[in-house]
């Protein structure tokens, strides 16, 4: 099956994106959905040394704060296969060329410039976590990798 | 509500008076009811802010793998590439969603996939790089044979798109109809790495390998830079590559030094500064490697002067297998095996960079690395005689045991210490009750 070409919307069509929070928390919860109440069990205080704490279920956690690089974005989005052939007038064109290939779309629903990762008992190693080194070391090492004199912009 | 039935009216009057004052449900059921799943499931990007609502996520081939790959391409911005991170199954994570802004949407939400995906910046030169390449690599063999040397055409930048090796769909020549920044970006990467003729008013475009190598070249200098790679890759690849084994050997065998000898004066360095490397080099070595050499350093000093800890890198030497590191990573990550072979070859055979100093540390590093694992499977008849330091760490060792097993003893209670002394064969254990009947 053909994966179908996607294109980023805002859900809040008026105004903008709420925004949100990511915690990573160090175990596996089986359920993807709303937690609604979330005061209840999900309370992160911030000690007096910064780093954010939290008892989830009976646990410590201690978390750590990771902004995300200058010049990008979090989203929190979900796909949607949308089927509005005529949604933006300038997409006209790419339906009607290519009506085969399947259009949709990312609904954002949030946006956020940090996460917060957290762990047992102990701050996060950055040096360890895949999701601290993947944000910051490779961010750096992609942009440097893939960075070329972009196309002379009085042609645009 | 009421858990029996013997207690009768009284019971369910009290129940009734608590239910009253406090919204109690009863202890098996939850306080709260969990919504249902939804099936619909967010997914957490991080996306360049450049990017402008005119980007799209589009599948195109990996040009390594072969494989659809996810790209999000924005005419303004240009081509990026997505990296899911995810943590192995033996650390489990997910992910819960606490929407800080207004009241109204506060709505908290857990995803348990813990996939965070990054849109990292792409060169699409390495995109269009099979297309390029593959009319002299992708033949058949026969093909080759009858003509070794086959010259490569001059084609527009449609017909390498086509040249690709196609997918069901391919969004890539649907992004240049219509997109003209796009179509521009790819043929601007196009120019750097190709001869160029202009047919009519359309380029045509050829590979020259040499502008290939040139291009993929600058690219490892760009992430050598004038610092260090990032800190895992430096790690791994540049520090423990090119770190010498540690003789704690006696300078009894003094040949295995004479090996060295080039780099005594380095090692001298060492023990009188203190710090990783050469001088020059000490502030680019990373914290880690520094303390391990002065670690090494003071045991050096310890056991003799002349014991030379290890051979030290000189900056030249690090800063070339940096570059070599950074090559065969992008050469490793975006191309494809033949066309990576290619470009090494052309790398060994280009005068662009000399590798030679690199290439002679690291053949005098195998040798030593040789030596010193001879020296230590045949030394171990005076191990013991050499080695003051560890027996002092085998005493620790012992009396830290020593310690535990104290610490042991004196946690247990005293019914356990009395039932030690019991034959407690024939008893029941505390978990045959748990078990299934």
């Amino acid at each position: 099956m053909s994966q179908p070409m996607l294109s980023l919307k805002s859900e809040a069509s008026s105004g903008e994106t709420p925004k949100a929070t990511p915690h990573l928390l160090p175990c596996r919860v089986h359920h993807t959905g709303s937690v609604e109440p979330v005061q209840s069990f999900w309370e992160p205080k911030v000690n007096e040394d910064g780093t954010p704490t939290a008892y989830f279920r009976g646990r410590k956690l201690l978390g750590k704060t990771a902004k995300l690089p200058e010049g990008y974005r979090g989203v929190v989005a979900v796909t949607c296969a949308a089927e509005e052939p005529s949604g933006l007038p300038e997409e006209g064109g790419v339906i009607d060329l290519e009506a085969e290939t399947p259009q949709g779309s990312l609904q954002v629903q949030a946006e956020f410039d940090e996460m917060v990762v957290w762990a047992h008992e102990a701050a996060v190693d950055a040096s360890a976590d895949p999701y601290l080194r993947g944000a910051e070391e490779w961010l750096a090492l992609a942009e440097k990798i893939h960075s070329y004199p972009s196309p002379a912009p009085e042609e645009k | 509500m009421a858990k029996t039935r013997s207690k009768g009216g009284s019971g369910t009057a009290a129940a009734d008076k608590k239910s009253a004052t406090t919204p109690k449900t009863s202890p098996s059921s939850s306080v709260y009811t969990l919504p249902a799943e939804c099936d619909n499931r967010p997914k957490l990007f991080i996306l360049p802010k450049s990017a402008t609502s005119s980007a799209r996520i589009v599948t195109l081939q990996h040009p390594r793998y072969n494989k659809p790959t996810r790209y999000l391409v924005c005419p303004e911005a240009g081509f990026f590439e997505f990296t899911s991170i995810s943590p192995p199954k033996s650390a489990p994570r997910s992910w819960l969603i606490q929407k800080t802004g207004t009241g109204t949407a506060a709505d908290t939400q857990i995803t348990q996939s813990p996939a965070l995906h990054l849109a990292t910046p792409y060169d699409p030169l390495f995109l269009l790089l099979p297309a390029l390449l593959c009319s002299g690599t992708n033949n058949t063999d026969q093909q080759q044979q009858q003509q070794p040397k086959k010259k490569r055409m001059f084609l527009s930048l449609d017909d390498h798109v086509d040249a690709l090796p196609d997918l069901p769909s391919s969004h890539l020549s649907q992004l240049l109809r219509t997109c003209d920044g796009t179509r521009r970006r790819l043929e601007a990467r196009l120019e750097t790495v190709c001869d160029m003729v202009a047919a009519g008013d359309e380029a045509m475009y050829r590979v020259n390998e040499t502008k290939l190598l040139r291009a993929v070249l600058e690219k490892a200098k760009k992430v050598v830079g004038d610092g260090k790679l990032p800190g895992s890759m430096e790690e791994r690849f540049v520090r423990r590559e090119l770190e010498a084994p540690v003789l704690g050997v006696r300078v009894g065998s003094r040949a295995v030094v004479a090996a060295v000898v080039v780099d005594d004066a380095e090692a001298a360095d060492i023990s009188s500064s203190g710090s990783g490397g050469t001088p020059a080099s000490a502030g680019e070595e990373s914290q880690e490697s520094a303390s391990s050499s002065v670690e090494t350093a003071a045991t050096s000093v310890v056991a003799d002067e002349d014991v030379a800890s290890a051979m030290t890198a000189s900056e030249e030497v690090v800063k070339l297998q940096r570059l070599r590191v950074a090559f065969n990573f992008i050469c490793s990550s975006y191309v494809a095996p033949a066309i990576a072979e290619m470009l090494k070859q052309e790398l060994a055979k280009a005068t662009l960079i000399n590798f030679k100093p690199l290439d002679e540390y690291l053949e005098r590093l195998a040798k030593l690395r040789q030596e010193a694992a001879a020296a230590r499977t045949t030394d171990f008849s005076r191990k013991r005689a050499v080695d003051d330091e560890e027996e002092d760490e085998r005493a620790e060792k012992r009396r830290k045991k020593e310690a535990e097993e104290k610490a042991k003893k004196t946690n247990v209670s005293r019914g356990v210490k009395n039932l030690m002394k019991v034959n407690t064969s024939g008893m029941k254990k505390m978990s045959d009750f748990f078990k299934k009947k």
